[in-house]
């Protein structure tokens, strides 16, 4: 439109002002800064998965030998029965400890939410076990558990001489000593979880469906808990990533013991790799449980990046 | 606005309710109330009394023994050495990756290219993936660069997996500064790093409070990079606790491990003692935004 | 200050083009208002000219600079934001003075700089205060004061008053407005508020989907508006839009139109040598409100108005005017009636239209047919 009302200098006066050097090189700053970490990322994290992917079809024992044996030592692997109690106590382990932290973090999010007097205080209770290594955690109930001068000895002296709770030296029951620790641990990071969610429930909804006559618990079960569907994903997410990780807290509560039956993969493959110098099938075990993560992990990004294109 | 008149039903349930909260609080607490006992009590009460019985005298010893004379695995100078590992490995770990964090979220916020919110996703999967895949070439590594079984070596591996998460930090609240902030600046004439130094960082006070709570936390309560990479003389405190609970020389002292793993836990607990509500903050905005 | 030269500047993120050759050129001094609806382009075209974005194609040049390819801090323009951007950190103070210490002006220099521009937009009260004890007016000013300090070649205003409330927005522009009297600034200004257009512009700039469509004075765009969309978009209530056919019959020529009952009326037209190409042909007559009014006696005798009788619709007094909903050729019409008029709902009363400013679209292209 209207180019006639264009009254451009003539090109000899015109004076470009160009970027200089310095201005070129300032252009260029925020991907200069950026890239020592996508290097670093490129290499120690893709790097690294595509080194120990091809670790695990080498023979390696002790020292890595790049001698390819194609996938044996994953057939190995899943012929091993030290293997499958681990993969068999995960999901137990995973299981339970996520079910039993979602169920008791939900609970306590409510009753939290109830315009609790002490509130703040309950909180800071239920979260503390959060800021403590899983370390600490596993020494203090190997002790609480500990069937000699823990729990049993307590109630057997308050006078129950029959009662019996020796499930650290049972290995039947040593993973559930496992869920126990876990979950007391965990279960108020879900509940702050939920609290959050919790408050970020639109109130003016609430009102609604109270003047539509609604219960309490019928708005809970209708119409808040089916809002915080998204933070019920992200617990889930997170709590799966923590069992699927769970290392120290097998280290210091049962050192995978009695015998292996508490192993979960991520021991397995620290045995294997570390101190059984049986560095092919550790590499396996690895690249089995980034299998596991990434199972869950590539559809629930999948419906994150979805729901962000679609919002 | 009237409160309505409670009836005694509603009371009752509002006492029940307390009543729950109250017994849930004793249980998560009962833990923590179980090893402080225990470890103020000598060998001797611990065989006789049960967990909750209280000590007939308060009694350091056991934590007096643990700082400085028990046994973790080769050597038995107590966990004093390892607990000063622990914060040489932990200060420059989080130091460093909460600077590296910041300019990396300054960038993919404020400073958008072609490819930047990629370069994040490719990011986010160290946040994510199971540490046992890189345990194996990250020691080849570290062997090959003469770091192995040193403290620079751990310090460069938490830094390394850590920067995800204070990258995610410090990214997610740099996006809700506004973006006329930068605009305005460089209108003013500032460049990258002059607006970062006068214009951002002042604004970051409490992402940075968060990141360095979460980063401080996290590479304490670290055991597996310890264990897997740490010398002897380096390991970090939560190794030398796991150690010394297993060293089984001699008749188990119930004590000594109770007062070591509180010693190992006081840090972290201190400090979300004194700044829980950033501890909460950040472990609610880890997750639920990641 | 400068001239300012947008010489046909495209901007294409991957095949989407956002801006398709821009062509504008503005005094030194001059007010120029950039106006259209949201996408429309003229947030890219801005911070284009500041160089927060690369363009993809033309130039850009300040007074005879061609700065293109120039860093932001080197163009000498200021900006003001529609959320102020105010550092929240520093003092109005160091808000104001942050770009000249960036520029190394000496100290005093600086203060006596601040002082002259907290005294022009009376915030020296305000001088040490942080922007989160301001109020909305207060950093609006403090924003000014900012673009004022570095006395820049340029100014560039991004919806600025948009976040104020209705009256403190009247205030501001008027006192918009005295500035740039008194300063005679080079301002670019973004709005999509059309009464600001119509108040401070020099021209006035209306964008469309990355396209210029018109550049004029504000009277032209309202007046002359080159298109339908132009048309409808200045004005409030807007112009309306009636479809009906051009007939030429022995009272020259003229329109046919239809009230609501079907009773048949004829209007005429104001410059029929400009429209014989269209005869008995269907057209859009664009007819603003003010054009239909109700009877003034002084005007009863002018060759270009019609007393026509239309059947109340819907009324909505807004003080000063009544507006008045009736229809015509099946669509509704909005006409600006004075209040003490009586005009009861469902009532037929006779209206006059003033049809020698009446401005005539082509119904498919949208174009202006009776350009002169």
């Amino acid at each position: 439109m209207n180019p006639k009302s264009l009254s451009l200098p003539e090109t000899g006066t015109v004076r470009p002002v160009t970027l200089r050097l310095q201005d070129r090189l300032a252009a260029q700053l925020p991907k200069l800064v950026l890239a020592p970490t996508v290097i670093v990322t490129l290499v120690a994290v893709y790097g690294y998965m595509i080194w120990t992917g091809l670790l695990s079809l080498t023979s390696s024992r002790i020292l890595p030998v790049w001698k390819f044996i194609g996938t044996d030592q994953y057939s190995k692997l899943l012929e091993n029965d030290r293997w499958g109690v681990a993969v068999e106590n995960l999901i137990i382990f995973g299981g339970l400890f996520i079910l039993i932290c979602l169920v008791l973090g939900v609970l306590m999010a409510i009753l939290l939410d109830q315009k609790i007097r002490a509130e703040g205080a309950l909180r800071t209770i239920y979260l503390y076990p959060m800021a403590i290594s899983f370390i600490v955690t596993g020494t203090a109930w190997k002790w609480l558990l500990n069937p000699g001068l823990g729990l049993q000895k307590t109630i057997r002296d308050w006078g129950f001489e029959s009662f019996t709770f020796d499930w650290l030296v049972n290995p039947d029951m040593v993973i559930y000593c496992l869920v126990i620790a876990a979950v007391w641990q965990s279960s108020g990071f879900v509940m702050a979880l939920f609290l959050a969610g919790l408050r970020g429930v639109d109130q003016e909804m609430v009102k609604a469906a109270q003047l539509d006559g609604a219960s309490m618990p019928m708005i809970y079960r209708r119409i808040i808990l089916p809002c915080l569907k998204p933070v019920f994903f992200s617990a889930f997410v997170i709590l799966s990533h923590i069992a699927i990780k769970s290392f120290d807290l097998v280290a210091a509560l049962t050192g995978g013991g009695p015998g292996y039956s508490s192993d979960l993969p991520a021991t397995f493959m620290y045995q294997h790799a570390f101190t059984r110098g049986q560095m092919g099938l550790g590499a396996a075990s690895a690249m089995l449980m980034l299998g596991g993560v990434l199972a869950i992990l590539v559809p629930y990004l999948y419906s994150e990046l979805r729901s962000k294109k679609n919002g | 606005m009237v409160k309505p008149q409670q009836t005694l039903s509603q009371q009752l349930l509002r006492y029940g309710l307390y009543a729950i909260l109250a017994v849930a609080a004793l249980v998560y607490l009962l833990p923590l109330w179980v090893m402080l006992l225990t470890s103020l009590k000598d060998v001797e009460e611990i065989r006789s009394g049960t967990l909750l019985s209280l000590p007939g005298s308060i009694n350091f010893d056991a934590w007096s023994k643990a700082w400085s004379g028990a046994c973790t695995g080769s050597t038995c100078e107590g966990i004093a050495p390892f607990f000063a590992n622990s914060f040489k490995i932990v200060i420059p770990a989080v130091l460093i990756s909460t600077l590296i964090g910041a300019l990396n979220g300054y960038v993919l916020s404020l400073w958008k290219f072609r490819g930047s919110e990629l370069l994040f996703g490719a990011m986010l999967v160290g946040c994510f993936i199971p540490f046992q895949v890189i345990l194996l070439p990250m020691a080849r590594m570290l062997a090959t660069l003469g770091l192995a079984n040193t403290t620079t070596g751990l310090v460069a591996v938490h830094v390394t997996y850590g920067v995800a998460f204070t990258t995610l930090f410090f990214r997610n609240f740099y996006v809700g500064l506004p973006k006329e902030l930068i605009a305005a600046a460089r209108l003013d004439g500032a460049g990258f790093f002059f607006i970062f130094r006068r214009v951002v960082l002042p604004l970051s006070t409490p992402i940075i409070v968060v990141c360095v709570i979460w980063q401080f936390t996290q590479i304490w309560n670290d055991f597996l990079f310890g264990v897997v990479f740490s010398g002897s003389d380096t390991q970090p405190v939560t190794v030398a606790l796991n150690n010394l609970v297993n060293t089984s020389f001699g008749g188990k002292e119930y004590n000594v491990d109770m007062a070591a793993a509180l010693m190992a836990a006081l840090p972290t607990l201190l400090v979300y003692v004194l700044a829980g509500k950033y501890f909460v903050r950040g472990l609610t905005a880890g997750a639920v935004k990641g | 200050m400068a001239s300012l030269t947008i010489d046909n500047v495209t901007k294409a993120y991957g095949q989407t083009q956002v801006l398709k050759g821009i062509n504008i050129a503005i005094e030194k001094g001059e007010f120029l208002i950039l106006v259209g609806p949201s996408g429309c382009g003229k947030s890219t075209l801005m911070n284009s000219i500041a160089g927060l974005e690369d363009v993809s194609g033309g130039r850009i040049l300040i007074g005879d600079a061609d700065i293109t390819e120039a860093a932001p801090k080197d163009r000498d323009i200021a900006m003001v934001f529609q959320s102020y951007a105010l550092y929240p950190n520093m003092s109005v103070r160091e808000n104001i003075a942050f770009g000249l210490e960036i520029r190394k002006v000496p100290k005093p220099e600086r203060e006596k700089e601040v002082q002259r521009v907290a005294s022009l937009l009376q915030i020296e009260p305000l001088l040490d205060r942080k922007p989160g004890q301001l109020s909305g007016g207060q950093r609006q000013r403090v924003a000014m004061g900012r673009a004022l300090a570095r006395r820049p070649k340029l100014y560039l205003f991004d919806e600025p008053l948009s976040n104020l409330d209705a009256k403190l927005r009247v205030e501001m522009r008027t006192e918009i407005k005295k500035l740039h009297q008194r300063l005679g600034t080079t301002i670019v200004y973004v709005t999509h508020d059309q009464i600001e257009a119509m108040t401070l512009a020099d021209r006035i700039a209306v964008m469309r989907g990355g396209e210029l469509l018109q550049l004029g004075t504000p009277q032209e765009i309202y007046d002359n508006p080159e298109n339908q969309f132009v048309a409808g978009f200045m004005g409030s209530p807007a112009m309306n839009f009636v479809p009906c056919t051009l007939v030429a019959s022995d009272r020259g020529m003229g329109v046919e139109i239809t009230d609501g009952e079907g009773n048949p009326s004829w209007l005429p037209v104001p410059n029929p040598e400009r429209l014989s190409a269209y005869v008995g042909k269907q057209v859009i007559l664009g007819l603003r409100p003010e054009m239909v009014t109700d009877p003034v006696p002084h005007k009863a005798d002018d060759a270009m108005v019609q007393h026509v009788p239309m059947k109340v619709l819907v009324t909505e007094p807004t003080g000063a005017d009544t507006m008045l909903v009736s229809e015509i050729n099946g669509v509704e019409i909005n006409c600006r009636i004075n209040p003490g008029y009586s005009t009861p709902v469902g009532q037929v009363v006779p209206l006059m239209f003033d049809m020698s400013k009446v401005v005539f679209f082509d119904p498919t292209t949208e174009e202006r047919i009776d350009r002169a």
